[in-house]
Parts: structure tokens; sequence; C-alpha cells
């Protein structure tokens, strides 16, 4: 069976996802010692080859796949720090991964999730066909709020899209049909599972289309690892030595942080912009 | 086998506990195995219960009226027709199949009173809220809503006699045992922990095992980050009419425990009834 990471890249006029996915794919190919393909559009393709980045990402990539940009007023609030804006999101097209994956065992991480280890190699062999992160852990360990953890304060768990990780079956089939079901009536189940209807998130499709299947109850699933997190107010300030060095924010005061370091751990940095800053950094590690 | 469900009502002003435990009997000849459905009701009331419109649900009816209210329960052990005994409250209902919970306790137990419940979304309960006697005496977690029993055990009986012994007399138990934080009330649950506790049984009655599951649904104990004065008020219930549960987005395949006494309505009992006479 081949297997292969896949990451989807939709560039914003803020955001540039296809360099953050060029630091991802990277890591990943690195240490998890497979293959990585790109999905991507044409406009975000043209910006690469203009920002020059087109050469690097083809020695990353082993595909790079070109789809159409999906059409989406999603918006999200980017935090960046002590500051934030709303920007439109293009993540509608992910339950079309199944479709689209080159791989028969597929790892679809998010473009700002970076590998730093081997953790995940661990599950390409696992007896599951169908597996996602259940949860996440917060670097600081004290900023998880009830919707970190649920879908509502009322509704089922939420899972983490930021890791899947799927064999291409009739069965995971099902589930990724599932979530674009979801995703073109997420009105409807919005009401039905009581969450903000404002902001297509897939990691609530996905919660909602497993809980479906398991028969509305919880079930021990087969999980990835949680997600480790560092909010948008943290920022990196320093990548070196395979060592990612970051100042965590505190909810409470702008003025309280502490710095950390991750080394050889997994870890989804939702500053997207510091990623983006730390770049050039980011490359020569891979 | 000579084992049974046993339900204790006695008459209330404000509640129909008769319909409560009518719609528990109706599930639990709709659900269970044949010979782990019969069902003994014990009632200061017998002449109600004839008024019902399937009487035969409960294989026993048995007339007692020493006790009110939940001081009844504690006399389970003597007032059980059965060898061996699973004792509920009325206000539950069944949606599965639970013979091989019952065929686990025959063989392995003399007692077995459940020490865990559970949250609509299958969550084992965690918050004290209700058991704050529980936590501040470091009594053993027991629920006496699901308490298995044979008649013929006599650490059953010696517990049972404790517990009764211990309702009776609140007062000095609650002053040498419950030092920490006294309830108002001794009530079941409270003399069952406090006899398991005195007698150091704990360990061999509530052991921890995967079941029994009841979804206990009370509502300042469902992992919700606001107060709540009942579950309703949050998430809806739908039962349809399979008579089959969902809670907000969740099904429900285990023990309900409802609480909220209004949730059995004439039509919950009309739909238990259709199934139970197609049967």
């Amino acid at each position: 069976m081949n297997k292969g990471v896949l990451i989807f890249a939709h560039n914003s006029r803020q955001v540039d996802y296809a360099l953050m996915a060029i630091v991802a794919g990277g890591l990943a190919k690195k240490n998890l010692q497979v293959p990585v393909s790109l999905v991507t559009d044409e406009s975000t393709l043209e910006w690469m080859k203009i920002s020059k980045t087109i050469s690097k990402a083809k020695t990353v990539f082993d595909k790079i796949i070109e789809v159409k940009k999906p059409v989406t007023s999603n918006q999200r609030l980017l935090v960046d720090a002590y500051t934030s804006k709303m920007v439109p999101f293009v993540n509608l097209n992910r339950s079309s991964a199944w479709d689209i994956t080159p791989y028969e065992r597929t790892l679809l991480i998010d473009s700002d999730y970076l590998v730093q280890s081997t953790n995940l190699s661990e599950y390409w062999d696992a007896d599951s066909d169908f597996m996602i992160a259940p949860s996440m852990n917060d670097i600081r360990g004290d900023r998880i709020g009830v919707l970190d953890k649920h879908v509502s304060e009322t509704g089922i768990p939420l899972c983490w899209a930021t890791t899947v990780m799927f064999t291409k079956n009739k069965k995971t089939k099902l589930v990724f049909n599932l979530v674009e079901y979801i995703k073109d009536n997420y009105a409807n189940y919005a009401d039905l599972f009581r969450f903000n209807p404002n902001i297509y998130r897939n990691d609530i499709a996905f919660s909602i289309a497993l809980h479906m299947l398991d028969g509305f109850e919880h079930s021990d699933y087969n999980y990835l690892p949680p997600v480790l997190t560092a909010s948008g107010k943290d920022v990196i300030y320093e990548v070196m030595d395979n060592k990612i060095k970051l100042l965590i924010n505190d909810d409470m005061s702008e003025d309280n942080v502490v710095a950390t370091t991750i080394s050889k751990r997994d870890i989804h940095v939702m500053n997207k912009q510091s990623i983006v800053r730390h770049a050039k950094e980011f490359m020569s590690l891979i | 086998m000579n084992f049974g469900y046993l339900i204790i009502i006695s008459k209330n002003d404000e509640v129909d506990y008769l319909k409560l435990a009518y719609a528990l009997a109706l599930s639990i000849k709709n659900t269970q195995r044949e010979g782990y459905d019969k069902v003994a009701l014990i009632t200061d009331d017998v002449q109600s219960v004839k008024k019902i419109k399937s009487p035969w649900v409960f294989d026993r009816v048995i007339k007692w009226d020493k006790e009110k209210h939940w001081d009844g329960r504690s006399f389970m052990d003597e007032l059980s027709p059965w060898d061996q005994t699973i004792c509920l409250d009325a206000d539950m209902l069944f949606f599965r199949d639970y013979s091989h919970w019952v065929d686990y306790f025959i063989e392995n137990t003399e007692l077995y009173v459940t020490p865990k419940s559970y949250t609509y979304r299958g969550e084992v309960v965690t918050d004290d809220y209700y058991r704050k006697a529980f936590t501040h005496n470091e009594l053993p977690n027991l629920y006496s809503f699901y308490t298995f029993f044979k008649k013929d055990s006599v650490l059953a009986k010696e517990f049972f006699e404790l517990g009764r012994y211990i309702i009776k007399n609140p007062t000095e138990f609650k002053n040498l045992f419950l030092k920490g934080y006294k309830p108002k009330i001794i009530g079941t649950d409270e003399a069952f922990a406090l006899a398991a506790k005195i007698l150091d049984i704990h360990d061999e009655i509530a052991f921890d095992l995967e079941f029994p599951k009841v979804v206990h649904l009370k509502p300042m104990i469902q992992n919700w980050p606001w107060p709540a004065s009942t579950v309703s008020d949050h998430v809806g219930f739908y039962f349809d009419l399979n008579a089959k549960l969902k809670i907000g987005n969740f099904q429900q395949h285990d023990i309900v425990h409802y609480n909220e006494k209004t949730f059995v309505t004439d039509e919950t009992v009309s739909i238990l009834e259709e199934i139970a006479w197609k049967k």
C-alpha cells in the first residue's frame, strides 16, 4: 500500500498558505520519510512562481495537484499575537481529499501543522481505516475552553481535523461523503448540533460525521494523538537546531508571556503569520 | 433461575410513581430476554395497579405500606420475591438487552451496588455537586438505583440491615461518621455508602466494572459550563415510536435514570404499551 501526506493550501491576500505548506510538507517529508503532495489552485501557483517558492515546492512535493479554488465567503479571525483581523478562509474542499489523494493510505495535515517527530509513522500500519485527532492539547496547558473540547456546550466531542489518516476504501468514502453533505447543509447541522454556523470548520464537520456514523453515541474510535497546539496569540521568535522557540501568551494579560522551546514534537502553530515570518529558518531545516 | 427486577413505590401527591414504574416495567418487557424480564412491584396501593392497561407487566405485585418514599428501598432484601434481584428506581427506562450483565452478577457476586453513573454524552460523572457528603467524608460512591443482591446472601443481609439502621438513626450516624459534611437527609445512597464503609466491604460490592451503565440525568453533573435546573432546559428529549431515546445529539443505549418525572407522559406509556402488545 503506497502512503503519503496530503496538504491543502489556498492563498488569501493576507496569508501565504502555500509557503506554510512548503514548510509543513518539508518537515513531514523529512521526519516521516514519505512523499508529500500539495493540493492548491491556479492563483496560488501563480503566487508561488512570483514569490519564487515554486522551485522549493517542487523539491518538497511529490505531486502538486491543481484544483479549482472553492468560492467562499468564509472568514476567520486571524490572530497574530496582540493583533487580529477577519480574513477570508478557503477550507471548503477538504472533504475532496479522498478523491484527490494519490495515495492508498493518506495522512492529511493542516498547512500549519509542523511535524518534528516520527510519532505519526506509528499509525501507518494501524488496524483502522480512518483516524483523527480526538482533541487538542494546549502548549501552555490551561487555555482549553469548552468549545475546544465540544462542538457546542451541550454537544458532541470536537475532533481536530488538523491530522486525519485514512485508507482509500468504501468505508472512508462514506466518511468524506458525509462531511461533504454536512458542509453543504451546514446551517441545518448548526441548528441540530447547536454550534455557530458563521464560520465553516472542518473539525466540526468531521466530528458530526463520525458521531453519526458511530450511531449517535460516543465510541472508542481509533484515534491519532491529540494535537499539541500553540494559539494564535503565541509567537515563534526563533527557529534553529531543530528547535522552535516560542513566546507563550497568557490569556489574562498581554504582558505576561512565557518562553518555551519545542523540540522533536509535532506542533500545530495557529499563528500563521509567525510561521511565514520564520519561513526561511524553517526552510533551512528541510 | 429465579431472577427478577424489583421496583418499590408508594403513593405520592406530586408524582405518579405507578406510571413511572409501569413505563419501566414495559421497557423491561420490551427489551430483555425471556427469563430476564420479570418484574415485581412493591406498592402501598394495589388497587391502582389493577386500573392500568397492562398490569401483566408486573409479574408480582406485593402490597407493603410500612415505609414511605425512599425509606422503602432499604427493605429491598426483605421484600423481593426473587432469589436474585436487581432493585431499580422507578424513574428509569431500559433501551436494549442487558441480560448479560445479570449473568455476570449472578455468577460472580452476592451483592453489587453500582459505583458509577454517566452523563447523556457517555462520560463518567465526576462532578460531586450532589455528592458533597461522599467526597468530604470519603464515602464510597454508591448509587442505589441499580442494586443486585442474592436473597440467601449473609453479606447482603448484614449490609441491608445496617443500611436500614442508619436510615432510622440518621443524626447519630451523621454526628459519628459524617463530620466533614453533614447532608440534610440520609437517603438510601448515603446509607448504603456508610454501611459499606463501616463494614469495609466496598471493594467487594462495588468493584470497578464497565457496567451497569446508567445515565444519571441530574442537571448539575452533565459537564456543562453553566448551572442548570433541569436537563430538558438545555437539551431535547426525543422519544420515537420505536421507544428509542435521543437526548440532545446522543442516542441512548444504556439505562436512563431520567429524574424529571414529567418525562414519562401518557404518550410515552402508549408507545411502550404498543410495542409490548406486539411482542
